[in-house]
C-alpha cells in the first residue's frame, strides 16, 4: 500500500505541470512540489508491502525505495538546478512522470507488466527532446527516439510473454530461451543507447534540455535493465542452458560499449556529449551483469545500476552548472574553470572519486565482479582500460580547469555571493523607552520587508552559487552511494516477493547433479528478508506444466 | 477457429494497412483508430467492461493528440511506397504464418487469431520504421509495432490482467501524445512532416511512390 502514495503524487503532479505548462510558474511549483512530496512518499515505501490491483500485484522493496528515492532527490535537484540555470518549461513533469513510471516497473514482479510501464515512462523523454522553437534536428532526434522506445519495447514485450507460461517440450530447445534472452538484452542495449545502438542517444545531448539528461539517457533506461535483469535471472539463468552465443553478443555489446564510449567521451569537445558517452560506458557494464546470467551477478548487476545513475546524474549536473556559470559546453573554451568555481571544482572531485572509486568501494566492486563474471584474458584488460580511461576523461577537464582564465570564463558568473543593494539605515529617534520600543519593532519588520523584497534579486545574483551547492549535494550523495553507503548493496542483494504466475516448472534438484563447472542452478541471491534461498525458485512459481528443470539441465 | 475473433483481426489489419498505406493524414488516422479499436477485442476470453472501456478510450485519446496537430494539415503523408494492394498482401502472408504458428512452439494461452493480427501488424510497420523519414509515417509505424507486439503477447500469453490493460492503455496514450508532439514539432520547424538533418538532396525520394 505504500507504494500508491508515490504513484498518485508523481503521476498526479507529473500531470498537473504538464498540463498547466502555459503558465510557467505554476507549472513549474507544481512540479518542484510535487517532487519534494516524492522525495517523502519514496522514503515511506516498505519492503514486501503489496497492493494487489487489477487481477496483478505491486510489490514494494527496499531496492524500490532507494531507486525512486534517489531518483526523485536527483529529478527535485536537477529541477531546482533547471531554475536556476537553463530549463525547459515540461521539464519538472517529465522528471516526475519518468521516476514514476520508474517505480511502477519495479514494483511489478511480471516482467509482462513492468515492460509495457517502463517503456511508457520513456515515452515522457520525447516532450523535452523538442525544445520550442523547434528545429529540425530536434525532430529527426525524437523521431530516433521513438524508433528506438518502440523496438526495444516490442522485443522486451515479446522476449517477456514467450516464456512466461508453461512451455512443454519446447522448454527444453535451448533456442527458445536464447532468443528471448537476446531480445530483452539487445532491448536494454537500445534503451541505454549502448553501442552499437547509440544513434539516437548521440545526438539527444544537442536537442534534449540538458537537466533531464540524467533522466532520458540514465534513469530510464535503468528501471528497464533492472526489469530485464530480475526477468533473466528468473527465467533464464537457473535453467542453466548453453547460450554460449546469444552470451558472446551480449557481452560483445557490452565491451564495445565501454571500451568505445570511453574513447569517445574523451575526444568529445561538447561537456553533454562527454556526460552522454560516459553514460554509455557506464551502461556497458551494466550491460555485462545482463551477460552474466549468474546467481553472483545479481548484486553487483543491482548496485552498479544505482551507482552509475547517481554518479552519472552528479556529473550531468556539474556540466549544467559549468555551462550556467561560464556559458559554453565547448571544454576548449572553460579554461581555467577551476579556479573560477571552487566549490564546482570540490564538486567535481567527488564525482570523480566516485565515478573511477579504488578497490574496496562498492562502485568499484560491483563493476569489477560483472568484469570478472563475464571476461577474461585480453577482454579482461581491455575493458579495465576502458574503465581506468575515464580518469583521463577526468584528468583532461582538470587540465583545461587549471589552466590560464579563457574569455568565456573569465567574463562568466562567480561563486562568489552576493547581495543586491543594502539595507538602509534608519537612525533612532525616540527619546522614552516605549518610544524606541515600538520604534525598534518598526526597524525590524521594515527591515525583514526590504530583506523580503531584494529574495528574488539574491537568489538570481547567486544563482551561480546556488547551482554549485546543489551539484555538492548531488556528488556527495553520489559518492556516499559509491562508497557502499545508504544501504544500496543489502538492498541490492534483496530479491523482493514472486508472483505466482506461468512459466517453466522449477523443480528442486539433488545437489550432485549440477554441473560442477557451471554455477549452482538453484542459487539464488537472499530474500528480501534476509535469509538466504539456497535452493529457492528462481523461475516464477505455481506452474504445474512440465518444462525444463534444473535438475536435468541440458548440457552445456 | 473462431469467426467473431477472426473477423475482430481482419478488422484490425484492415485498419492497420490503411493506416499505413492511405497519402491523406486523416484516412491514416481512421486506419489507426479501427486497429487499436478492434485490438483490444481480439482475446479469448473478452477482458472485463472496465478494461475494455480504458483500451477503447486511449485509442480514442491517442488518435485525437494526433488529429490535433494535423487538423489543417493540407499535404499529402508519403503514403506507402509499394501500395495498399503489396501491403495487404504482406500482412495476409504474415496473418497465416502467425495463424499457423500460434503459441511459437508452445501451446497458445491466447487466441492464435491474436497472434496473426500481430504478426500482421508487426510486418505492416516495419517499412515506416526502419525507411520513414516522414514523421507521421513514422509515428504510425511505432503505434503499429507496439500493437502488433501487444497483440502477439496476447496470443502467446492470453487476455492480459486488468492492471496490465491499463498500464497499456497510459501507453497507447504516452504513444498518442509522443506522435504528436513530433509531428507538432516537424511541421513548426519546417513546415512539413518530411524532416531531415541530411543534404536536401534525400527530401525528394520520400515522396517517390512505385506506383503512379
Amino acid at each position: 500500500m505504500t507504494i500508491l502514495p508515490f504513484l498518485v503524487i508523481t503521476f498526479g503532479a507529473g500531470a498537473a505541470s504538464l498540463l498547466t505548462r502555459r503558465n510557467g510558474p505554476l507549472s513549474t511549483a507544481i512540479g518542484i512540489g510535487g517532487l519534494a512530496a516524492a522525495v517523502i512518499a519514496a522514503g515511506m515505501i516498505t519492503a514486501d508491502d503489496g497492493l494487489p490491483m487489477g487481477g496483478a500485484e505491486l510489490i514494494g522493496s527496499a531496492y524500490l525505495r532507494l531507486f525512486v528515492l534517489f531518483g526523485s532527490i536527483v529529478a527535485l535537484l536537477l529541477a531546482v538546478l533547471g531554475l536556476a540555470t537553463t530549463s525547459h518549461r515540461y521539464t519538472p513533469g517529465v522528471l516526475l512522470g519518468g521516476i514514476g513510471a520508474a517505480g511502477l516497473a519495479l514494483a511489478m514482479p511480471d516482467a509482462r507488466i513492468a515492460v509495457i510501464a517502463a517503456t511508457a515512462g520513456g515515452l515522457l523523454g520525447i516532450l523535452v527532446t523538442i525544445v520550442p522553437p523547434a528545429t529540425a534536428r530536434g525532430v529527426v532526434v525524437a523521431g530516433r527516439e521513438l524508433r528506438a522506445l518502440a523496438i526495444a519495447g516490442v522485443l522486451a514485450i515479446l522476449a517477456a510473454a514467450w516464456i512466461a507460461r508453461p512451455l512443454e517440450a519446447l522448454a527444453a530447445e535451448p533456442a527458445v530461451f536464447g532468443l528471448a534472452y537476446l531480445g530483452f538484452a539487445i532491448a536494454v542495449a537500445i534503451r541505454f543507447g549502448a553501442i552499437p545502438f547509440h544513434f539516437w542517444a548521440a545526438r539527444l545531448a544537442d536537442a534534449a534540455p540538458e537537466v533531464t539528461l540524467p533522466m532520458l539517457m540514465a534513469w530510464s533506461p535503468a528501471a528497464f535493465a533492472v526489469v530485464a535483469l530480475a526477468w533473466a535471472d528468473q527465467s533464464v539463468a537457473p535453467l542453466i542452458l548453453p547460450l554460449g552465443v546469444e552470451r558472446s553478443l551480449i557481452v560483445a555489446v557490452g565491451v564495445v560499449s565501454v571500451i568505445l564510449g570511453s574513447l569517445a567521451a574523451w575526444i568529445q569537445d561538447d561537456l553533454e556529449h562527454v556526460v552522454g558517452y560516459t553514460i554509455i560506458a557506464d551502461a556497458g557494464i551494466a550491460i555485462l551483469g545482463l551477460a552474466a546470467l549468474n546467481p553472483a551477478a545479481w548484486e553487483p548487476a543491482r548496485t552498479w545500476v544505482i551507482v552509475f545513475v547517481m554518479v552519472r546524474s552528479a556529473f550531468a549536473a556539474w556540466a549544467v552548472a559549468v555551462r550556467g556559470a561560464f556559458g559554453t559546453r565547448r571544454i576548449a573554451q572553460l579554461n581555467g574553470w577551476v579556479l573560477r568555481a571552487p566549490v564546482l571544482a570540490v564538486s567535481f572531485g567527488l564525482i570523480v572519486i566516485a565515478a573511477v572509486s579504488w578497490p574496496g568501494l562498492v562502485g568499484w566492486e560491483s563493476r569489477a565482479t560483472l568484469i570478472d563474471l563475464t571476461l577474461d584474458g585480453p577482454f579482461l584488460a581491455l575493458v579495465t582500460a576502458g574503465v581506468l580511461m575515464q580518469i583521463v576523461v577526468f584528468g583532461r577537464l582538470l587540465y583545461v580547469g587549471l589552466s590560464r582564465p579563457s574569455q568565456a570564463v573569465a567574463g562568466g558568473l562567480s561563486e562568489r555571493p552576493l547581495w543586491p543593494g543594502s539595507i538602509p539605515a534608519r537612525p533612532m529617534v525616540g527619546r522614552t523607552g516605549t518610544e524606541r520600543a515600538f520604534e525598534r519593532t518598526s526597524h525590524a519588520l521594515r527591515a525583514g520587508l526590504d530583506i523580503a523584497r531584494v529574495v528574488p534579486a539574491a537568489l538570481r545574483e547567486n544563482s551561480t552559487l546556488i547551482a554549485a551547492l546543489l551539484v555538492l549535494v548531488l556528488s556527495g550523495l553520489s559518492l556516499g552511494v559509491a562508497s557502499g553507503g545508504l544501504g544500496v548493496p543489502e538492498a541490492a542483494r534483496a530479491v523482493p516477493g514472486q508472483e505466482p504466475g506461468p512459466g517453466p516448472v522449477e523443480s528442486e534438484p539433488p545437489p550432485s547433479e549440477s554441473p560442477p563447472s557451471e554455477p549452482p542452478a538453484t542459487a539464488t541471491p537472499p530474500t528480501e528478508t534476509g535469509s538466504p534461498s539456497a535452493s529457492g525458485s528462481p523461475l516464477p512459481v505455481g506452474s504445474a506444466a512440465p518444462g525444463p528443470s534444473a535438475s536435468a539441465p541440458p548440457s552445456p | 477457429m473462431n469467426l467473431a475473433l477472426a473477423g475482430l483481426a481482419c478488422v484490425v489489419v484492415a485498419g492497420a494497412v490503411v493506416a499505413v498505406s492511405a497519402r491523406e493524414a486523416r484516412a491514416a488516422l481512421l486506419g489507426l483508430l479501427v486497429a487499436l479499436l478492434g485490438a483490444s477485442l481480439v482475446a479469448d476470453p473478452l477482458p472485463g467492461p472496465l478494461p475494455i472501456a480504458a483500451r477503447l478510450a486511449s485509442a480514442f485519446l491517442a488518435c485525437r493528440l494526433i488529429a490535433v496537430v494535423i487538423r489543417d494539415l493540407d499535404e499529402p503523408t508519403s503514403g506507402s511506397r509499394l501500395g495498399w494492394p503489396v501491403e495487404a498482401l504482406a500482412a495476409a502472408a504474415a496473418a497465416v504464418i502467425g495463424f499457423g504458428t500460434h503459441g511459437l512452439g508452445a501451446p497458445g494461452e491466447g487466441p492464435a487469431e491474436a497472434q496473426a493480427a500481430g504478426f500482421a501488424v508487426g510486418v505492416l510497420a516495419a517499412s515506416p520504421i526502419v525507411s520513414s523519414r516522414d514523421v507521421f509515417r513514422l509515428g504510425i509505424g511505432a503505434i503499429l509495432l507496439l500493437l502488433g507486439g501487444l497483440l502477439v503477447r496476447q496470443g502467446l500469453g492470453g487476455t492480459p490482467s486488468e492492471l496490465e490493460q491499463l498500464v497499456t492503455s497510459g501507453l497507447v496514450v504516452g504513444l498518442g501524445g509522443a506522435v504528436g508532439v513530433i509531428i507538432a514539432g516537424a511541421r513548426a520547424a519546417v513546415g512539413s512532416l518530411v524532416v531531415s538533418d541530411r543534404p536536401a538532396r534525400d527530401a525528394p525520394r520520400e515522396g517517390r511512390h512505385l506506383r503512379p
